[in-house]
């Protein structure tokens, strides 16, 4: 078995079919309906709560992106900007983004090139669709590199992308993919590559997160200083360190320029302010029928103003969304929660933190890397305001650390899978999240957080669910938001049947790929 | 330093030596350095929150000062006025300073023995983590923990007793790992000096001198006899129990009654019933949410990513085989504070509101602070297990204590400003401030219910005629209209002395006019024909 699978060919057949495999997968589940739709067409229900741009930050990106092919302009039309409402901005009379600017320009080509055959939103989604492909093979560069199976790579690819909520967010418009895509890509270039090339990388890549999504910033730092580490080398000898700064590779920090200056610009034209924030720019949360802003201070003022109290709002502060105090209610969000929690809807994460604790114990190289990153991610966002990240499907904002986790995933599997027990427990484990996963990315994100499904229960009268059942509810009614199932499949089968299929299939596969690896690795001894 | 044209790379070298005899100079003088630190921290917090008036918040602090304040200045001073309601030590430090209206006013007679407890605690966890063998990075990451917490840097700024507290206890567990490891006897006579002096502050200390004696019968039994044994948990016994001997005998002396603090109308638990009857002390008698406040309570004060590195801190700590039973089972006092706190709660002996849990009010969060020294102690220790990842959970701390201080992020604080621990009697005691210096006469009180006010007022102590008062206030409560020119009272509410015994008074209905009714108290003044009578003047032999 294990010679048969190192012949070349055969190898280069398996990733082709391998990436096939995802591809048709995502394929099938990627959210559309076909059609170049105008401003007009996307204000409608089809387009908006019942379709594929059923949430603002869909909206708002998308509507960045419609501006700058349509119109050539980074603001927005009144009817733009009503289909990007609440999360749309008013400054110096006009409408603009809210969002970090990058992802809106990355899906840019996907725009062009799905309007050219009709499917001008199906061509935005399906790039972020790729960069989930993109993550599913660096996932298993990096467990490679760290001295996993490379099977047990893919398949840790495979956890994460069809197993976590990373795969209702591959198939729609967000930016936690491209996210992901660059971190792991900084994480790669740091530990494969010692060159003046591969900081190059990691310095652009740290600068272009920022712009993709401000929290970046904190996830990349650890890449950051990895990077200074080799920017400036120390070398322990016998009677003290040799430093040594290479001038190439200070230099290669003024690369960082090159997507600052993207973003600056961007902000510029936007908001006329190269230091302009978007997320600090004022909230237009509805546009009236004339056009004009309803904006969200003025509500704000209003409110103060007739409980008696001073007008005053203080100024918006990027760092103030940040609150320690948070911090127990985001562990338990992010989880234990029936809502958001990770032991709902990807219990199969926690093997991956058990292979991080089995990495710390056997001190594996960059394990402090891959720690930092989570730990900035879940510390981040835990004392973020809106942990649930608004209505979502599952914990949305903890992608990238499930990214991270899989590699961890695949460093446990490598050491495990020789016992059935594990490899049986693992398995179903991973059947259960595929399942809940699946789910989501077939059917819809809107999903609540309890505590406003708690509060719209008492104004619509009845229970609203508020977990994957919402999503099992969507599928009892017969409906899904694939674009395959809505526009083909449907007249053959039923949503129910289409969401069996493609669970069955992402779990045939993986099997395949789990035996396989218990087969290979059977008396194998690795040098973990 | 030199250029290499070939690597095109500037290129230089570091000695090792500078570099290692820094490291030996901080770690021969690491008592004096971190002194010196930590006293700058100390003292620039303390002025920092007596510039935004935050010094003196909680109501508790105001009346600790005000129990020292009238040992030396009062109608009736002495010693008889440290009471009962709380242990003595931090009102007997106190009175060295409050004699001085600066230091009284400030808050500062009070916050100085805590500043002096707070870098006195950060250099003994420092010496802990030492004397348990971890690494000098870890030792000072279990300072830094400690030290930059915010709600410990806000206790340690005002006249709470927390601090000295925290102080004296770690101090003591720190002889008592100390004793475990040398077995020197002057070991155990500095831990028995150092709990004696936490059971004269908070009855935690009580707690912590029968976990102790548990702990020295159970090291004395393993490595000698019954006999030997008993001598040892004698000398122990004899000096950390001397303080509570002495809180009896001054509880006869004074009171008549030995367990007066116990049984008394002022005792905590008097007060816990009062709650339990009201029905809001649901902690009593129900372990799981007696152990869920006080967790929830350390999670607000210790921040809850630092309680969870403590936690698998204290888990590797327990099956480190590197680290003797003796020192294990010495350290295991550090969690004294925890099982006397969830006792006390599931007992009704104690009283704890956090917020979200019960309600929406705080109320004695901070008893959650009790553990930070523990807490900083194992994820010191963590540091050295998890070597790989030690500097990351260095900076995972820093960042989330930035974040803390950017929001202002101390439950402590909230306690004092938001919750039932505070009491806005700023209104009141500014009219008391503005009418009463420039007439003769006292003002009618009861400091059991009014001791903020007395604080914030400004006005001297001896103006005021309180239960502290002798016969001052048997007078004043009998013939009001001749002594009290101003009663200040809560109307209506019979936890308040004055008005328990004034309400049937007939001088006091007839004889004054309610001048002003404020949230928590009203000022009654009296009819200006009655003035001539008054007494202005301490008259009574006392």
């Amino acid at each position: 078995m294990n010679k048969w699978l190192a012949n070349k060919k055969i190898k280069i057949l398996g990733y082709v079919l391998f990436t096939f495999f995802c591809a048709l997968v995502l394929t099938l589940s990627v959210r559309g309906l076909p059609g170049n739709p105008d401003t007009s067409q996307l204000n409608r229900l089809t387009w908006k709560d019942n379709g594929p741009l059923e949430l603002s930050p869909e909206r708002g990106r998308y509507a960045l992106t419609y501006a700058i092919a349509e119109t050539h302009k980074f603001s927005f039309s009144p009817d733009l900007a009503r289909f990007a409402a609440p999360d749309v901005g008013f400054l110096n009379g006009q409408y603009v983004s809210l969002f970090a600017p990058t992802v809106s320009f990355i899906i840019l080509p996907g725009y062009l090139l799905g309007k050219a055959v009709g499917f001008a939103q199906v061509g935005s989604f399906a790039v972020i669709a790729l960069f989930a492909l993109f993550n599913v093979y660096l996932i298993r560069s990096i467990s490679i590199k760290l001295g996993a199976h490379p099977l047990a790579g893919l398949i840790a690819g495979l956890v994460f992308l069809f197993a976590t909520p990373a795969f209702a967010y591959a198939v729609t418009l967000y930016q936690h993919h491209i996210s992901t895509f660059i971190i792991l890509s900084g994480i790669y270039l740091l530990i494969s590559f010692d060159s003046v090339w591969a900081l190059i990388g990691i310095w652009m890549l740290c600068a272009l997160s920022i712009s993709v999504d401000y929290p970046n910033f904190f996830m990349m730092l650890p890449i950051g200083i990895g990077a200074l580490g080799r920017t400036i080398i120390a070398k322990k000898q016998q009677y003290g360190y040799v430093v040594k700064i290479p001038v190439m590779r200070v230099l290669a920090l003024l690369t960082m320029i090159i997507p600052l200056a993207f973003f600056l610009w961007f902000n510029n034209a936007s908001y006329g302010s190269p230091f302009q924030l978007s997320g600090t720019v004022d909230r237009s949360v509805q546009i009236n029928p004339n056009g004009s802003p309803v904006l969200e201070s003025e509500q704000v003022k209003a409110r103060l103003k007739s409980a008696g109290q001073p007008a005053v709002i203080p100024q918006k502060s990027a760092l103030g969304a940040f609150n320690s105090r948070l911090i127990m209610q985001g562990f338990y969000i992010y989880f234990f929660s029936p809502d958001r929690g990770i032991i709902v809807y990807t219990p199969v994460m926690l093997f991956g933190f058990a292979g991080l604790f089995l990495a710390l114990k056997q001190k594996l190289k960059y394990t402090w890397l891959l720690v930092a990153v989570i730990g900035f991610n879940i510390l981040l966002y835990s004392m973020w305001d809106d942990p649930y990240g608004g209505w979502a499907f599952g914990s949305r904002y903890l992608i990238p650390s499930y990214g991270v986790l899989s590699i961890f995933l695949a460093y446990i599997l490598t050491r495990l899978s020789k016992y059935n027990l594990f490899l049986l427990f693992f398995f179903a484990i991973y059947v259960y999240s595929v399942s809940v996963n699946t789910l989501g990315a077939l059917t819809s994100n809107r999903n609540p957080p309890q505590v406003e499904a708690v509060a719209l229960s008492k104004v619509t009268g009845h229970d609203e669910p508020y977990t994957y059942i919402r999503n099992l509810n969507i599928l009892n009614s017969n409906e899904s938001k694939s674009i395959v199932f809505d526009t083909y499949a449907t007249n053959y089968m039923s949503a129910w049947n289409y969401y069996s299929y493609v669970m069955v299939l992402i779990i045939v596969v993986s099997a395949f790929l789990l035996m396989t690896l218990k087969s290979v690795t059977k008396g194998v001894k690795h040098a973990l | 330093m030199h250029f290499n044209i070939r690597t095109f790379s500037l290129q230089f070298s570091i000695n090792n030596k500078p570099v290692e005899a820094a490291k030996k100079l901080f770690e021969n003088h690491a008592t004096v350095i971190l002194f010196f630190m930590l006293s700058m921290i100390s003292i620039a917090s303390f002025l920092y929150f007596l510039s935004n008036h935050l010094g003196v918040a909680y109501n508790d602090a105001r009346s600790h000062l005000d129990i020292a304040r009238r040992v030396v200045e009062n109608l009736k001073p002495g010693f008889a006025q440290l009471g009962s309601v709380w242990l003595p030590l931090p009102h007997l430090l106190a009175t060295l300073t409050v004699w001085n209206d600066t230091m009284w006013h400030t808050g500062l007679a009070g916050a100085l023995q805590s500043m002096i407890s707070y870098v006195a605690t950060g250099i003994l966890i420092y010496r802990i983590l030492q004397a348990l063998g971890v690494t000098l990075y870890g030792r000072l990451v279990g300072v830094i923990v400690f030290a930059l917490n915010l709600n410990i840097i806000y206790m340690q700024s005002t006249a709470m007793t927390e601090l000295l507290l925290l102080g004296t206890m770690t101090a003591g567990v720190y002889e008592l790992i100390q004793w475990h490891k040398e077995e020197k006897m002057t070991r155990l006579l500095m831990s028995g000096l150092w709990i004696m002096l936490s059971t004269m502050i908070r009855y935690d200390g009580w707690f912590l001198l029968f976990f102790a004696t548990i702990l020295i019968i159970i090291q004395t039994m393993r490595k000698h006899n019954y006999k030997t044994t008993e001598g040892v948990v004698v000398i122990f016994g004899t000096l950390a129990g001397f303080g509570i001997f002495l809180w009896f005998f001054w509880n006869l002396i004074i009171f008549k009654d030995p367990l007066y603090f116990i049984l008394g109308p002022y005792a905590a638990g008097t007060q816990q019933q009062q709650l339990a009857d009201a029905g809001v002390l649901a902690t009593k008698h129900n372990l799981p949410f007696s152990l869920q406040t006080y967790i929830y309570a350390i999670f607000y004060n210790s921040g809850v990513f630092t309680t969870i590195l403590a936690f698998i801190g204290v888990i590797l700590f327990w099956f480190d085989k590197k680290i003797s039973k003796e020192l294990r089972y010495a350290a295991t006092a550090l969690l004294a504070p925890f099982i006397f706190n969830v006792l006390s709660l599931y007992l009704g002996q104690s009283v704890l509101f956090v917020q979200g849990l019960h309600g929406n009010s705080w109320f004695n969060v901070r008893y959650g602070l009790m553990m930070i020294p523990s807490i900083a102690v194992f994820v010191g220790y963590l540091t050295q297990r998890v070597k790989p990842v030690r500097y990351v959970i260095l900076a995972l701390l820093l960042f989330v204590t930035f974040f803390s201080y950017v929001n202002r992020d101390a439950v402590t604080i909230d306690d004092a400003v938001f919750g039932a621990s505070g009491k806005n009697v700023s209104q009141v005691s500014s009219w008391l401030n503005q009418h009463v210096p420039n007439k003769p006469g006292f003002v009618l009180i009861s400091v059991a219910s009014h001791d903020a006010i007395i604080f914030s007022s400004g006005l001297p102590m001896s103006r005021f005629i309180h239960e502290g008062t002798g016969l001052y206030w048997n007078a004043a409560i009998a013939h009001p209209v001749h002594w009290a020119r101003w009663i200040i009272l809560r109307t209506g509410d019979a936890n308040d002395q004055t008005y328990r015994l004034l309400h049937n008074n007939r001088e006091f209905k007839n004889d004054y006019t309610l001048t002003d009714h404020y949230p928590f108290a009203d000022i009654y003044e009296i009819k200006p024909q009655y003035v001539k009578d008054l007494h202005i003047k301490p008259s009574l032999e006392l």
